[in-house]
């Protein structure tokens, strides 16, 4: 049944009408040799989130297809990366000992491809004091980005909320944006109030409605939206809970009377089945990595690597093309490293905190990490029209304006990416 | 009598003054349209209460394992409804689905703890719920997915909120429930026994009423009554299975409320608990504690009905 599941899914059968075109090309992977990598290990380490109610291995999916591509192409320099990936099951406790078990007792020199919603946050005191850099793929919170120790090719709800309100105040005619998020500090207070700082900015207005991630209720945040005198409504949900929102605006007839956009989580190609005609060409989605149907060489490599080195179920997602991304800049770091200094955690991580200029055509702009305090390299994005039961790009890579990235615009101007 | 009359004048003019308090200063308009999208939240609290109390009534079990039952119905409904079946077919199959599920539980497992303490039994259902959750994850990965009824494209406004044909078959039916289980239970000879089952198991053994066929007839209703939430949940709320198998966490407190005992006031607390969790969402302070609002309702009900009296999830222990 789940592997018929996922064969019916939206996303993998349009993901397979766009392979099919691409997986003739074999995939290019760290050396590129041919030959398989055969000396002594190099440990790497990989933690995701999954248990109900979500799923967010697709990052580490997509980075251990890339290891075995890398591995079965000459490895770093012939040593294998041993590619470990710990489940936290969203458990602080299991999300501590996965961190332990990788770090302390494995030795790993990094962690790449991490997704989850908890992780992160138990886990960001413990990878500075191990002077551990993770190159995570799936974030979601404030620690994620605003860690020493943690820097994510994927935007996390932040920036992507604020490339959908830049959209919305110049060209939908929004005033008065309401952010609908997860009453959860780190993720949703922490990544709607830029996107209301914008308006109030721009002469608008904005405002917050929370949710508890369980409540079963969400006409109430939707009606508290409507009385804050919104004429936007922004849904910083996951997105079975933007459904949920936009089915309950459904119900109320709503969709004229309000501009619906929407950050990274709604763009799934299930989701316009899952909404109906009703919604057709009224919701705006912002995507933080390349949309899908844009056939980049990076994008077809991803494909290729996903489709010669993944399980054929892993997900084509957002997540995936950034795991594949994290796994790629790290190997391509190591590659530039010494070969006898890449078993040693602490040249591994002064090599990856001196990344900067890495390009890729799935990510906007340039991928660095820098010494810092914070790390969001990834604050561009593309705007989408859900339309005709899938999405149209109707704005190309644009950068987000916002006082939150004047650090982030400092350092890169200090690491000369500007 | 009297003192039933005091506790339903003290409940209203409560009412009166929470809601007063709760939506002090802000337009008639506001509050209504906030009021009556409590009243939806709340009947389908009510409705799965009602289910809850209608099992543990003639079983003796409250059973955790309702909302995976529906859980797993509206999910089977959704998967045969992707495969183009007739969607009057995908309804019924969710609610035979639930059926099964409560029956399998009800024949196979729930004997075997027939004997044992009501907290026993209430346990071995949570762990059957997560047993279902489980492998309904696993059929279903974790996707954006919504079923709809035809009749949410009905509807009707009220207090300035459209309310749907589906929202309003869910309250008549619990309204509807209500009545006739009330009836069933007090006018049947399956009621009846149904009835001396919950009051004592072994007299009931003793006299000859056939156990076996009554608690398959209770947990039968049960599972009927989860199917119908399930799809009803799934429609009005949404489509995750983890959401509705927990969905069953406040049924239980407006089944509290009634004391596992009387479907009215079930129905009354559990039409309270959404129009006061609705509610606190216009109070600045107060709008963070909305997720608690029925286990508080439920506790303060609790605390009051009990004054010195019976146990609520008594029995043999």
């Amino acid at each position: 049944m789940k592997k018929l599941n996922i064969m019916l899914s939206a996303t993998v059968g349009f993901i397979g009408v766009a392979m099919a075109g691409q997986a003739a090309a074999a995939p290019s992977c760290g050396s590129n040799t041919g030959e398989a990598a055969t000396g002594e290990p190099i440990i790497v380490g990989g933690i995701h989130g999954n248990a109900a109610p979500g799923d967010f291995s697709a990052s580490t999916d997509a980075a251990a297809a890339y290891f075995s591509c890398v591995n079965a192409n000459g490895g770093i320099n012939g040593r294998p990366i041993d590619y470990r990936v710990e489940n936290d099951q969203w458990n602080p406790e299991l999300a501590s000992q996965a961190a332990a078990k990788l770090v302390d007792d494995a030795g790993a020199v990094a962690l790449v491809g991490n997704g989850s919603f908890m992780e992160m946050a138990v886990n960001a005191g413990t990878y500075a004091k191990a002077n551990v850099m993770v190159m995570a793929s799936a974030c979601a919170i404030s620690e994620c980005f605003e860690s020493s120790n943690i820097v994510s090719t994927n935007q996390g709800p932040l920036p992507s909320n604020l490339g959908a309100t830049q959209y919305a105040q110049e060209e939908l005619g929004a005033t008065n944006v309401a952010c609908i998020g997860l009453n959860i500090p780190n993720n949703g207070p922490w990544s709607c109030q830029p996107s209301i700082d914008l308006m109030k900015a721009r002469g608008g207005d904005g405002s917050m409605a929370l949710l508890n991630p369980g409540a079963p209720d969400v006409n109430s945040a939707l009606l508290e939206s409507i009385a804050n005198g919104a004429d936007t409504i922004l849904m910083n949900l996951p997105a079975g809970l933007a459904i949920a929102v936009l089915k309950a605006a459904e119900e109320q007839d709503l969709r004229d009377s309000y501009n619906w956009i929407a950050p990274t989580p709604l763009y799934d190609l299930s989701v316009p089945e899952a909404l109906g005609e009703y919604w057709d060409g009224k919701v705006w989605v912002n995507a933080e990595l390349a949309p899908f149907h844009l056939n980049g060489a990076d994008a077809q490599n991803w494909l290729a690597v996903m489709d010669s080195y993944a399980n054929p179920n892993d997900p084509r997602d957002t997540f995936a093309q950034s795991g594949y991304l994290s796994a790629r800049f790290f190997t391509d770091t190591m590659l530039a490293m010494d070969p006898a200094e890449v078993g040693d955690r602490a040249k591994v991580t002064d090599a990856i905190k001196s990344i900067k200029g890495l390009t890729s055509d799935l990510m906007c702009g340039p991928y660095y990490v820098g010494d810092s305090d914070f790390h969001m390299p990834n604050h561009a994005g593309y705007m989408l029209q859900m339309v005709g039961g899938g999405f149209k790009v109707v704005r190309d890579c644009y950068e987000f304006d916002s006082a939150y990235f004047e650090p982030h615009i400092a350092l890169e101007k200090k690491l000369g990416l500007r | 009598m009297k003192t039933k009359y005091i506790n339903w004048l003290i409940y209203a003019v409560l009412m009166v003054v929470v809601v007063t308090w709760l939506g002090w200063g802000k337009p008639n308009k506001i509050i209504g349209m906030f009021f009556v999208s409590g009243l939806a939240v709340g009947s389908l609290y009510a409705l799965g209460g009602i289910g809850l109390v209608v099992l543990f009534r003639a079983t003796g079990v409250l059973n955790f394992a309702n909302g995976a039952a529906g859980a797993a119905g509206v999910m089977t409904a959704w998967q045969f409804g992707q495969w183009g079946v007739w969607a009057p077919l995908t309804w019924a199959a969710c609610i035979l689905v639930a059926l099964l599920i409560s029956l399998f539980y009800g024949r196979m497992i729930a004997p075997l703890l027939a004997w044992r303490e009501p907290v026993v039994k209430a346990v071995a259902t949570l762990g059957f719920a997560l047993i279902i959750l489980g492998l309904v994850s696993f059929l279903w990965i974790d996707d954006p997915r919504s079923i709809s009824l035809p009749t949410d494209k009905i509807g009707i406004k009220l207090l300035g909120l459209r309310v749907t044909a589906t929202r309003m078959i869910v309250f008549l039916s619990t309204i509807g429930l209500v009545i006739a289980i009330y009836l069933f239970l007090g006018q049947t000879k399956i009621g009846l026994n149904m009835r001396a089952l919950a009051n004592d198991r072994d007299l009931s053994a003793l006299i000859g009423i056939p156990i076996l066929k009554v608690e398959t007839i209770a947990w039968g209703l049960s599972g009927l009554i989860a199917g119908f939430t399930g799809l009803m949940f799934g429609d009005l709320i949404r489509l995750e299975p983890t959401v509705i198998t927990f969905m069953v966490i406040p049924s239980i407190a407006a089944a509290i409320c009634g004391r596992l005992d009387n479907l009215v006031v079930v129905l009354v607390g559990g039409l309270s608990m959404g129009v006061i969790e609705s509610l606190l969402t216009l109070s600045p302070v107060l709008k963070g504690a909305r997720p608690i609002a029925p286990f508080v309702i439920a506790s303060l009900v609790l605390l009051w009905s009990q004054r010195g009296t019976q146990l609520t999830f008594g029995g043999r222990d």
